[in-house]
């Protein structure tokens, strides 16, 4: 009765014999859970290329959770001073804790110039907050209008918390009341007979 | 699926750190302030929080191998799409995990290959038995459920990228938990043959349910530098006696019956009896309980344990037969390993 499904999978211990390849880049995604919201950082994830990054991001951090809008860049891109004349997303952690949000773009010569426009326009005089920019050269957006995020076509119900609260109620109804019907029948039977 | 619940470290290494540095750091964090990678930490905390993330990491993705096994022989084509998503979520909460880990100084790639080679472990709740589809559903339901009640006081921890990962991994362990209770109701609410199913699960997973918040507290928990440091912020069985008291009256209401059970090596249950300790204690308004049989819990977790052997095989097995994809996404080379 015991599974037998992986009884093909020989018992191995002790070190492994492959030899590893290089370790992956890491990326940083950020999502926007609805319109007009801001981009949040959603977190990071491992990926060989910006393909994989995006697929990657778009499975894990847009699939198992609604979202409208994703974008995707390489770790250090947010954090470089180099770079050329563009525009700059500029994302600030208020304070240590909170997700690195989206609050604006700079137009700039360089990472390092990003920096300081975007701690003079979204900044201000507060103080212990962490900024990232990422020149949108660099950052892959991806929009769920022209191109699919969470997959709208099938109910997605099943896969949430909310899915199931009206069923384990109703469940919970059914079972108290056939318990109590028992309970019921029981004395019944009892004081009758 | 699991935090770790007792991760140790030296902390010879927190005495040989900067003392005014130190100080501060500690005000910092009993004052409720939360730390980023990029600020400064004493070494054994920054140990300790890679252990704990990497264990945690750990457990998500062997926790998934059991539940993996059931999706093709799931009742129904609802329950195959929600268990699905179940060992998608903790896949991916493993790969969250991972990647805080990483982010104090361990790759990704050493983290995988300690968990396969017994260097690092992970809950030693993924080493019992699912022989039934109800032990899925008593570990959707009794497991995540622990595992919330866990989860839900690291998020209140002082590392911040772990907390914000608690915070998201919890909104799907409520998928899961509620999923789980949904399943065990309708086996409860069903025929002879599926509540002594679901009984016989239950008896299983009881014991596990209250090992998975660790050993007995020890005099000095809060001293401790997990505490201390606001990385746990309730004590073992602090949450054992929370768990008990949601579970214990829920699992009754259902009619289900809590069991002391005797377990032979593979795991399944040989004898079971209604546990005599158990009833709410109107002095504590606690339910009072038998404690998890310890000594086994020790046994299997030292690798004695009746699937210890199978779960690291076939996360080797899927680890080794991965190596040549991995390579040649980095490098291009498409040739197969020679071992295989
Ligand atoms: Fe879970
Ligand atoms: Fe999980």
């Amino acid at each position: 009765m015991l599974s037998k499904a992986r009884t093909n999978v020989p018992l191995v211990s002790g070190e492994l014999t492959t030899k590893e390849v290089g370790g992956f880049p890491v990326w940083e995604v950020f999502t926007q859970k609805k319109e007009p919201d801001a981009h949040l950082h959603a977190g990071s994830l491992s990926a060989p290329d910006a393909s994989f990054a995006q697929q990657f991001a778009r499975e894990h951090y847009g699939q198992d959770q609604e979202c409208t809008s994703l974008w995707v860049g390489l770790r250090e891109i947010f954090t470089c001073d180099t770079g050329g004349l563009e525009t700059y997303e500029v994302f600030v952690q208020w304070k240590a804790g909170d997700k690195h949000e989206h609050v604006g773009e700079v137009e700039a010569a360089s990472g390092a110039e990003a920096k300081i426009k975007g701690a003079e326009q979204f900044v201000g005089d507060k103080t212990n907050c962490s900024m990232w920019v990422a020149p949108i050269s660099k950052l892959t957006k991806i929009n769920s209008a022209t191109d699919m995020i969470w997959r709208e076509t099938t109910k997605q119900e099943y896969r949430l918390a909310k899915g199931y609260s009206r069923i384990v109620r109703q469940k919970w109804d059914a079972l108290r009341a056939k318990k109590a019907v028992d309970a019921y029948q029981e004395e019944d039977l009892k004081d009758t007979f | 699926m699991s935090a770790s619940a007792n991760v140790e470290v030296n902390i010879k290494d927190c005495e040989t750190a900067d003392p005014e540095k130190l100080a501060v750091f500690e005000k910092h964090i009993s004052d409720g302030g939360l730390i980023e990678p990029n600020d400064w930490m004493p070494e054994a905390y920054r140990t300790l929080m890679l252990r704990m993330a990497e264990h945690h990491a750990n457990s998500e993705i062997v926790g998934a191998l059991p539940e993996g096994e059931w999706i093709t022989r799931a009742p129904s084509l609802l329950r195959k799409l929600a268990l699905t998503a179940k060992v998608q979520d903790e896949v991916g909460h493993g790969q969250m995990l991972y990647e805080v880990a990483q982010d104090l100084g361990k790759s990704r790639n050493a983290m995988l290959r300690d968990l396969i080679t017994g260097v690092t472990k992970y809950h030693n709740c993924f080493n019992y038995p699912c022989p039934t589809w109800a032990d899925i559903c008593m570990i959707a339901w009794l497991i995540d459920g622990a595992a919330i009640l866990n989860q839900g006081t690291l998020a209140h921890g002082s590392f911040g990228p772990y907390i914000r990962t608690m915070r998201r991994i919890n909104m799907e362990e409520a998928f899961h938990f509620k999923h789980g209770e949904d399943m065990v109701l309708t086996l409860m609410s069903g025929t002879a043959k599926q509540k002594k199913m679901a009984q016989e699960a239950f008896d299983r997973w009881w014991d596990p349910s209250l090992a998975f918040f660790g050993p007995n507290d020890r005099p000095d928990e809060r001293e401790r530098p997990a505490m201390k440091w606001r990385m746990k912020t309730a004590t073992n069985d602090e949450l054992r006696q929370k768990f008990v008291n949601r579970f214990a009256p829920a699992a009754m209401a259902t009619g289900l019956v809590i069991n002391v059970c005797k377990k032979d090596e593979n795991g399944l249950v040989i004898s079971a009896t209604p546990d005599p300790k158990l009833k709410l204690n109107e002095e504590t308004g606690n339910w009072d309980f038998t404690q998890p049989d310890w000594d086994e819990f020790f046994k299997v977790i030292r690798g004695n344990g009746p699937c210890n052997k199978d779960r690291l095989a076939l996360r080797r097995f899927s680890y080794e037969q991965g190596e040549w994809v991995r390579r040649a996404i980095l490098d291009g080379s498409t040739e197969k390993p020679c071992n295989n």
